[in-house]
């Protein structure tokens, strides 16, 4: 027992830490009158709820598709350049949103290079598309998150036990009723956990639908923040953002709970079907456009202008502290989360009680609140009750452990499932201290969940883009803030260089975490 | 687990070494770094005193002033915009500047009590096609609601400073039921359809995709620095004996109330409205200086030759809100 309660105890303070925003949130929001809150339903609320479902909606059909398809061809054709394609597929990972929305803003502009293109193929009479719209930010967020599900998906199909489509094509489905009836329903977890964490990003996403200048909750509450200062009605709204996403992520929840399964290591590797020629060119010209769009395009601009940078010599001294900054951040982050999730994880996946489940909730405050209310929030608190850390590279960090706490726990909480207890306990009975047990048979056997954890944080904190800005140490610029600050005074020369060098400092730790999904898979 | 714990501890330590340089002055700045540098390299270069730029979106910086309160650790504020100095003093985040300092510069570029100081102006103006003809009738900036314009006009979003503080100044002068309508005419003429940067609507007027546009006055100069030759004028609006006159803007500096080094952030006030310190400043992106007889840039009009819409810039923080209700309940992109 006595795991259990110290788990019990750590995953407390962890929780009672991340819960900081909400009760920001809650106090605040207790200011409001009653009339303010029918002022607030009548006026904003309407609009506001139906830009962002619509966005939210759209994202998930675009990420779906995108997502579910490049799965489904990659785990299940052998083609060449198979393996490249994995890789593809995840690259778009490595590009912030707000990188997306200012790269295509600016090509699709009259004379960028898509402006140009679409010139030449319509004529000079009709009007160049337009992003700031629904379509645009839904177009944007899709590219910059549907490697989640591909990655969740195709996880899952190459794990999945094809004996059971075996079965279904001997009773004589043919393959499109075998995808359509059994591979599809059995994904359905991993479908529902990555189209999950697609919503998730849509509805705190800041840095895109700002460019944009599409009003979402987080758009709309930022901008009451910050240009009414009127936080009480930014409470407000963020409490009703708040039981929106709840509200998704209990029926996620609720979805995957009831579809849990241990997942079985004797089931054979399955074969991958060649694919004839004919299909090859397909299969190369689908995942061809996609990368295209998601990854190609994006790329060549920054290295474009990046090269006008190095050739007027604007990359100096400064430019390297600001790599610096970055990725002392994402570093202290990513190992602070992955720390502060363990005894979550550990304590509901053992636990799986009603507590320990309000717990996991509870740690999903990062994932429910936009992230300048988190900073607020964060802010408040540090300023009242811990004057000392204000101002510190501390405050900074706790907002980053705050705000991706759950993607740690997730991942965590993944590969703690398919830890069978029976483990532990073998080792307790061994006589290992839970100490012992922890560091020399749970650790190394959670080591997969553990990198990933850390991997999806460091991504993350490495784009995050709101509570920097309002919670970094005086003068203390990251890649992300000098990208905000060069791209809204149209300094493409400036803008790009940061955004590749975020990327590049991606692509190591994401080439960690593939590899060792081989490894798991193997 | 032990390893991982001293690394972050380390991690710590050295980012903190890397960024606690001592800096005698913090600067929360609203306005381009670009713009800003110059001058305070050279304030640098006279004074020897550091500073450290802290840039953001100014209304952001000033929501941090005020929630930060006494433990802030900025001695300045800038802003782009007249408004948001304004806010700021309405909420007691500055303090008043030496009387010799503000005195130098015009009672309506500075706070009544003088807890900021307006340090350069750009002026609300109509950028227009020379070669379309059609939109020659267009003297008044309420004149962009004639739906003769329709398909036309240039604006940007609403969400833009200086949009919202021109807004401010029309409903001063001409009152809420006329800007009102002007606003929904406006509204019609453009069709849902708005730039995001001025730039852009004077590119787009170069190029006779618009005819006439809605800008600051430097962008149109900047325009016409790069293509002497674009077919682009410069047009004052809301001239003549009945005309209100042109909006202005100031951008500006503060010295923030719990700021720990008064002396130089004083300093540093002096050096802004000196007559080097004002060149410096509005220059750099071809502003009018506000202290006068400090002339602008060459082609920029100068001062003497137009007439200014008589409204305190403090007026644009004390109805900021009631701007931004206006423009809600209209519903303008």
């Amino acid at each position: 027992m006595t795991i259990i309660n110290s788990r019990s105890v750590l995953s407390t303070s962890v929780v009672l830490l991340a819960s900081i925003p909400l009760v920001f949130v809650l106090y605040q929001s207790g200011h409001l009158q009653w009339s303010q809150w029918t002022g607030l339903w009548s006026a904003r609320l309407p609009g506001l709820l139906w830009n962002t479902l619509s966005l939210s909606v759209l994202v998930a059909i675009g990420s779906f598709a995108l997502g579910v398809s490049s799965a489904w061809l990659i785990t299940r054709r052998e083609f060449i350049g198979r393996r490249l394609a994995v890789w593809l597929m995840i690259l778009p990972l490595t590009i912030p949103t707000y990188v997306f929305a200012h790269i295509y803003t600016t090509l699709t502009d009259r004379d960028g290079w898509l402006g140009q293109l679409w010139l030449w193929l319509a004529g000079p009479n009709v009007p160049n598309p337009e992003l700031y719209n629904v379509f645009g930010a839904a177009f944007i967020l899709s590219l910059a998150g549907f490697s989640y599900v591909f990655l969740l998906v195709s996880d899952a199909l190459t794990r999945s036990r094809h004996d059971i489509e075996d079965a279904a094509r001997l009773h004589g489905l043919n393959s499109r009723q075998v995808f359509w009836r059994v591979s599809l329903p059995m994904l359905r977890p991993a479908i529902a956990a990555g189209l999950a964490l697609v919503v998730l990003h849509v509805l705190s996403d800041f840095g895109a639908v700002s460019m944009l200048r599409y009003q979402t909750f987080t758009l709309s509450i930022y901008l009451q923040m910050s240009g009414r200062f009127d936080m009480q009605a930014a409470a407000g709204l963020s409490l009703v953002l708040v039981v929106l996403s709840l509200t998704f992520l209990i029926l996620e929840r609720f979805f995957r709970d009831r579809q849990r399964y241990y997942s079985s290591r004797q089931a054979q590797q399955l074969q991958r079907r060649p694919a004839s020629p004919m299909e090859q060119v397909l299969i190369w010209l689908w995942l061809g456009g996609i990368t295209l769009f998601a990854f190609g395009l994006p790329v060549a601009w920054m290295l474009h202008w990046s090269f006008e940078a190095w050739q007027q010599s604007l990359i100096d001294e400064q430019f390297w502290g600001y790599v610096k900054n970055s990725l002392v951040v994402s570093i202290a982050a990513a190992s602070l989360a992955t720390v502060a999730a363990l005894p979550v994880a550990l304590f509901h996946a053992r636990l799986r009680n009603k507590v320990s489940q309000s717990y996991i909730h509870l740690s999903s405050v990062g994932f429910v609140l936009p992230g300048p209310v988190i900073a607020l929030g964060i802010l408040s608190f540090a300023l009242s009750w811990l004057p000392w850390i204000y101002g510190t590279l501390v405050v900074l960090l706790l907002a980053m452990l705050i705000r991706f706490l759950p993607l740690a726990v997730q991942a965590q909480e993944a590969a703690v499932q398919q830890v069978s207890p029976s483990i532990e306990e073998a080792g307790r009975s061994l006589g290992a201290t839970p100490w012992q047990n922890l560091t020399r048979v749970l650790i190394p056997m959670l080591r997969t969940g553990l990198v990933s954890a850390w991997v999806l944080v460091f991504i993350d904190t490495l784009k995050e883009l709101p509570a920097t800005l309002l919670l970094r140490p005086t003068g203390f610029d990251t890649l992300p803030v000098r990208i905000w600050i060069e791209a809204s005074e149209e300094m493409l020369e400036l803008a790009a260089p940061s955004a590749l060098m975020l990327m590049l400092g991606t692509l190591p730790v994401l080439w960690f975490l593939l590899r060792q999904h081989d490894a798991a898979a193997k | 687990m032990r390893h991982i714990v001293l690394s972050l501890i380390m991690l710590c330590f050295y980012a903190a070494s890397g960024f606690a340089q001592a800096a005698d002055l913090i600067v929360y700045s609203g306005r381009s770094d670009k713009f800003v540098k110059p001058v305070v390299k050279a304030f640098t270069s006279e004074t020897g005193i550091k500073v450290t730029i802290h840039s953001g979106s100014s209304t952001a910086l000033l929501n941090k002033l005020k929630l930060e309160g006494n433990r802030t650790s900025a001695d300045i504020y800038i802003s782009n915009d007249a408004g948001n100095l304004q806010k700021g003093s309405e909420m007691g985040l500055f303090q008043p500047v030496a009387k010799e300092t503000a005195d130098v510069i015009p009672n309506n570029y500075r706070a009544e009590d003088n807890t900021w100081v307006g340090l350069s102006a750009r002026a609300r103006v109509l950028v227009m096609n020379k070669n379309d003809q059609s939109v020659d009738f267009v003297k008044s900036v309420f004149d962009l609601a004639d739906p003769k314009l329709a398909g036309k006009l240039g604006i940007t979003h609403s969400s833009n400073e200086s949009y919202i503080a021109g807004v401010t100044v029309y409903m001063r002068v001409a009152g809420i039921d006329k800007t009102r309508d002007w606003l929904k005419g406006m509204k019609k003429n453009v069709g849902g359809s708005v730039f995001n940067k001025h730039s852009k609507i004077v590119k787009a007027v170069a190029e006779g995709k618009k005819s006439v546009g809605l800008v600051n006055h430097y962008y149109i100069f900047r325009h016409l620095a790069k293509n002497p030759d674009a077919p682009i004028k410069v047009v004052l609006p809301d001239q003549g004996k009945d005309g209100m006159g042109v909006a202005w803007n100031v951008a500006g500096a503060a010295i923030t109330k719990h700021t720990k080094n008064k002396s130089a952030a004083e300093k540093f006030m002096a050096f802004m409205v000196s007559e080097k310190g004002q060149k410096q400043f509005a220059e750099v992106n071809r502003e009018y200086p506000t202290r006068p007889g400090v002339a602008a840039a060459e082609p920029v009009p100068p001062l003497s030759s137009y007439k200014v819409a008589d409204v305190p810039m403090s007026d644009l923080g004390k109805y900021r809100n009631a701007t931004l209700d206006l423009i809600e309940s209209i519903g303008m992109p």
